[in-house]
């Protein structure tokens, strides 16, 4: 906090400078035996790649353009081209867009919630009034490290009307009821990644310079004016990042409701959409299910890239 | 550099388009129904075999001692529906399919939709073997055809009522026999504090063996069309039974196969359960605080003096598509499934009520069970055994029945909607899950 302000500025800064000359003598050419170095390096990601992201997303897209032909009721099955059959079912299918409405509403909720606990956390770790940061830093995590499934059977019998240890609560209040088991397993969501994200927002504070705070000093800002003028302003780009990769973590829920369907009765085969694409593998029917994961897919890739464009022109501004 | 770039791009790009292909041909180059070649295999065969059967590893020992030849691998899993049928799909699917798995009758048509099961009927002794085994398990795993064995039956799931002997007697109940005398014995019971028993709003199969025993069936299968009749007056009057029960609050409605359910019968707030014989083994683990205060007595009836019984559960031994061995796979399926020695062990270690008539003289069949007061409770299994009804059939999607009546079902318990709109809407959506496999079937 103390060091002097000067050499410190003027490094990044020189550094900065020097790095465009170094490369320019190198020139085209060299550039272009490198190519052979960057292909070798790129290869294995590129393999990995290929393999288990691109080639399943193919065979995903694939599949949901076939349909089944059969003759008779044991009859053999044959897979024709179907052209967008499938999607037309997909569209049809009223029970995957109310899950894909309550995972919504369960976003708009339980993100915003999820992210401004993060966001304390981190910025109470970070302020030099708190004492024990490494406890609490640890503290705060560790149900991060805890399994998403084990936490979901714990949460759920904690919330177990005659198990719970806490039946005072629960045999008053039934947290597994349509009404409250959505919220029941918003909490347990947070609970579990609040850590995970503190962690992301507390390393963008880290890399904040000290002389800006030291500079809002000089100026008569404390610790509140620092936090909410100095550093949410220079990590909003974490925050945006945590925020969308919630968005998809939403829309994505399998294991908590999966989880809670043998828990409670208000938690269907349907109740998010991944739980219908699950429910639907299983009829099975492989290429409604893939066509369920790709429209999924597309609207999950919507959703992020217009909270992008929304954010990034907010700070155009 | 340009140029291999573009090998590179082209590379990956085949390897991508022979994966798809490869995954494309697996699953049309199958034929199905013919029963030709079940001939022994040269040398050596390892077979592998999927099941959730408990302390099956020891049956299997057994036979891997006698048979040096054929040895048997096994793998345990959840229950079909909690998963291992699901793994079956997709292995089928893969083309990496274990030699053989077991499959509740429940389950067989589905997977003899998809094309999954090795019609067994030429193998060795298979066909000849029919008449080892209650008549209506046979029916389940031949679909009621000539020349075609799917599996083979392993046990069967009559049904009976169970009950806390004890509680009934303390409080001076009578045992109902009828359904009527029930739900009058359900306020009795909910007047001292407990439930008569427990509606598991997503053991669709426990109330499918109700409309059984009813004289109702889900399915008909005229080799055209399959006929879907979730809705008939038999379900309707079953699902209507119930209701009345669950709006009056006689019965609890845990969700089954939970903690909280076991709870509730190890605590005795809850007395009654009406499950099948394998059901005797889920008692005396979920509830072993109870032991010695349970009696087995024949299901209550739809009129006084009937003598029907439902059937829930059971399973047989399959020999899945590709499998390389069909001929030892069946040999060890009849072994498990037939001989004293593995039905007496299934017994012991699962409760297992053996399908093969010979099973039912095994003598640990006839001796007293002690967590049941020492009644020989296989006795009243064998007489509901006799009075299921041959006629129930199963349909090719059972995974989405279950599936949709029950989130349908645990509407219904938390006061959204009742169990017989339940059944209208699965009824619905049943027709349309055909319909999208293009699975012939009356609209």
């Amino acid at each position: 906090m103390s060091a002097p302000t000067v050499p410190i500025a003027d490094a990044p800064g020189t550094a900065a400078r020097k790095r465009p000359s170094a490369a320019k003598p190198s020139g085209a050419k060299s550039r272009v035996q490198h190519k052979g170095a960057i292909l070798a390096f790129v290869l294995p990601f590129g393999a990995l790649f290929a393999l288990f992201y691109l080639v399943p997303i193919g065979y995903a897209i694939y599949q949901s353009l076939l349909v089944i032909e059969r003759e008779g009721t044991f009859g053999q099955a044959t897979q024709v081209f179907g052209g967008l059959t499938q999607y037309i079912l997909v569209f049809q299918n009223g029970p995957f867009w109310q899950s894909i409405g309550r995972v919504l509403a369960f976003g708009l909720v339980q993100v915003p919630i999820m992210l401004g606990l993060a966001l304390l956390f981190a910025l109470l770790l970070d302020s030099p009034l708190v004492r024990g940061k490494k406890f609490f830093r640890l503290a705060f995590f560790v149900p991060y490290a805890v399994p998403g499934v084990i936490a979901a059977i714990m949460w759920g019998y904690l919330y177990s009307p005659n198990l719970s240890p806490f039946s005072a609560v629960t045999e008053n209040i039934n947290f597994l009821s349509a009404d409250l088991v959505l919220w029941a397993i918003a909490n347990v969501v947070t609970w579990v990644f609040v850590g995970y994200n503190m962690l992301i927002i507390y390393s963008a504070l880290l890399a904040i310079p000290a002389e800006l705070y030291e500079a809002a000093r000089l100026d008569g800002a404390g610790q509140l004016r620092i936090a909410w003028s100095v550093k949410i302003p220079l990590i909003m780009p974490a925050i945006v990042l945590t925020a969308i990769f919630s968005i998809i973590g939403t829309l994505q829920l399998l294991a908590e409701p999966q989880v809670f369907r043998s828990f409670s009765s208000a938690v269907t085969s349907t109740f998010t959409p991944n739980l219908t694409v699950y429910s639907t593998s299983s009829i099975p029917n492989f290429n409604l299910a893939a066509a369920f994961s790709v429209v999924l897919a597309l609207a999950t890739f919507i959703l992020s890239f217009t909270f992008l464009k929304f954010t990034q022109r907010k700070e155009g501004k | 550099m340009r140029i291999k770039k573009r090998a590179t791009t082209v590379a990956l790009l085949t390897a991508a388009t022979v994966a798809l292909a490869g995954c494309a041909s697996g699953s049309t180059t199958q034929n199905g129904g013919d029963a030709a070649a079940c001939v022994p295999s040269d040398g050596k065969v390892d077979l592998t075999f999927t099941t959730w059967i408990p302390g099956i590893e020891e049956v299997v020992k057994i036979w891997n001692e006698d048979n040096p030849d054929v040895q048997v691998k096994v793998q345990t899993g959840p229950n079909g529906n909690g998963g291992t049928y699901q793994n079956f799909f997709n292995q089928l699917k893969a083309g990496n399919a274990p030699d053989l798995g077991q499959i509740e009758y429940d389950a067989l048509p589905n997977f003899r939709v998809q094309d999954g099961l090795t019609n067994l009927a030429s193998c060795d002794g298979i066909l000849d073997a029919q008449d080892d085994f209650v008549d209506w398990t046979w029916g389940q795993v031949n679909f009621g055809e000539e020349d075609a064995v799917y599996a083979v039956p392993q046990d069967a799931g009559p049904m009976a009522m169970f009950y806390r002997a004890d509680l009934f007697a303390a409080n001076n109940i009578e045992i109902p026999t009828t359904w009527e005398e029930f739900a009058v014995a359900a306020e009795a019971v909910r007047a001292t504090g407990g439930y008569i028993t427990n509606f598991s709003q997503s053991d669709i199969n426990q109330f499918a063996g109700f409309v059984w025993q009813a004289g109702g069936t889900w399915f008909e299968n005229d080799g055209d069309n399959w006929t879907i009749d979730l809705t008939s007056p038999e379900s309707i009057k079953v699902a209507d039974y119930w209701q009345d029960l669950i709006d009056r609050d006689l019965v609890s409605t845990n969700p089954p196969w939970t903690d909280e359910w076991n709870n509730a019968y190890n605590t005795g707030s809850n007395w009654t359960w009406n499950s099948a014989a394998w059901g005797a083994n889920s008692i005396a683990s979920g509830a072993p605080d109870t032991a010695g205060n349970w009696s087995v007595a024949l299901s209550p009836q739809w009129a006084d003096g009937d003598n029907a019984a439902g059937n829930w559960g059971g399973s047989s031994t399959a020999v899945f598509k590709g499998s390389e061995h069909p001929f030892e796979a069946a040999q060890f399926a009849l072994w498990l499934n037939t001989s004293d020695e593995a039905l007496t062990m299934l017994n012991e270690s699962a409760n297992l009520y053996p399908a093969a008539k010979s099973g039912l003289e095994l003598s640990a069949l006839k001796d007293g069970v002690e967590f049941y007061g020492g009644q020989a409770i296989y006795d009243v299994f064998a007489e509901a055994s006799a009075q299921v009804s041959p006629d129930f059939i199963w349909g090719p999607t059972m995974t989405q029945v279950y599936n949709d009546t029950s989130d349908g079902f645990k509407g219904a318990v938390t006061g959204n909607g009742t169990l017989a709109d339940a059944l209208t809407s699965a009824q619905q959506s049943t027709i349309d899950a055909l319909q999208a496999q293009s699975i012939p079937v009356n609209k």
